[in-house]
């Protein structure tokens, strides 16, 4: 009867525990570390705004730079919590470029209407930025470290205002 | 029965077949505990409508809606722990369709017709970045959305052999009976 009441706890609390790990992997969102974390291809490109932003002037601070465009679906998923992020650690020195790709400022001009965001919104319109950075889909992400390299990448879209992936980027910068 | 119904999810991975709830048309897509690769058909006039949106003439967004196109969602879903890499080279996966094999037609054999024919830059960008990379490389948490062609005509039935590879070791899937979007004109839903 002793027994059958441990085996009980026994395959109740397995259980609970696979499920807190299945439930934490669904959640978390992860970035894969570069192994050679080489410098960012440096570039200056304008905003929609007219802002001039070269990647280099940002050296010291931790600077997302996302390459996305209007039409691409992940994209625009992504930017409600990039944005959020953003509002929330932009004192804390935190830096967004997001790179369009191949579309003018009309364009962007309208998709700001439904996506508003507060950061720089630049535009490689003939793609010769995107083409020096390894970048073969929409949307990845590269976060550079404070000394200007590449540390981590996000090929497809992440919720950029989670918790673990926000002290994740915020540790770089006490680095 | 939470074990066992756990460990099944893990051990079967399996094609489902269904109507996708965003475009109410068919998807087809594999599912194990590392990959997920969904195909989703695009009818050809959604493909006109998205190409001439982009500077593309007539004619050529006309080549392209003639070639079935699937909108196509790859992601590697091995669990955090897991040091999983997933890659693949879309000129690997063969189509059967009448008994006749051949390769999907991937953007760089698209991207030399356009500068042969002088469509413009601005299309020829814009195309690059929609289809689904010939080759990639995903960690864990990885994914892309892009389209993939398969040079058949719309409605066309067809068999997909897929090739991928976990962690270097190949790993490969046959999709059987799948089909292109027909070449039908959708009428706008009304509200009313």
């Amino acid at each position: 009867m002793q027994n059958r009441l441990r085996y009980k706890k026994l395959f109740f609390f397995t259980g609970l525990l696979l499920w807190v790990c299945v439930a934490n992997s669904a959640q978390k969102q992860s970035l894969h570390e570069m192994t050679d974390k080489k410098l960012a291809p440096d570039f200056v490109l304008k905003d929609i705004d007219g802002n001039e932003h070269r990647l280099s002037n940002y050296r010291g601070k931790v600077v997302l730079v996302n390459f996305w465009a209007t039409w691409c679906p992940p994209c625009r998923d992504e930017m409600p919590s990039m944005d959020r992020a953003y509002k929330k650690f932009k004192k804390a020195g935190m830096v967004i470029l997001a790179i369009d790709i191949g579309e003018d400022e009309d364009d962007i001009f309208k998709f700001t209407a439904d996506y508003p965001v507060s950061f720089p919104l630049l535009m490689d319109k003939d793609s010769s930025v995107i083409r020096q950075w390894a970048v073969t889909a929409l949307p990845t992400t590269y976060i550079v470290d404070p000394a200007g390299r590449l540390f981590y990448r996000a090929v497809g879209g992440r919720e950029w205002d989670d918790d673990a992936l926000i002290a994740q980027l915020m540790s770089l910068q006490k680095k | 029965m939470f074990l066992v119904s756990f460990f099944a999810f893990d051990a079967h991975a399996s094609v489902l077949k269904g109507v996708d709830d965003e475009t109410k048309l068919s998807f087809w897509e594999w599912r194990s505990d590392a990959v997920s690769i969904r195909l989703v058909q695009r009818l050809p006039d959604q493909s006109r409508a998205y190409f001439m949106a982009r500077k593309f003439t007539s004619e050529h967004a006309e080549m392209i809606a003639q070639s079935c196109v699937f909108q196509s969602v790859f992601k590697n879903t091995a669990p955090p722990n897991k040091n999983y890499v997933v890659k693949y080279d879309l000129s690997e996966w063969r189509v059967t369709y009448k008994n006749k094999e051949h390769g999907l037609k991937i953007k760089e054999k698209w991207l030399n017709e356009w500068q042969e024919k002088n469509v413009p830059m601005a299309a020829q960008i814009a195309f690059e970045w929609s289809l689904l990379p010939t080759i990639q490389r995903y960690h864990q948490g990885d994914y892309n959305w892009g389209m993939t062609m398969y040079a058949l005509p719309p409605g066309a039935r067809f068999d997909l052999h897929l090739v991928w590879y976990e962690n270097g070791i190949q790993a490969q899937v046959d999709i059987m009976d799948m089909q292109c979007g027909p070449d039908i004109r959708l009428e706008p839903v009304s509200d009313f």
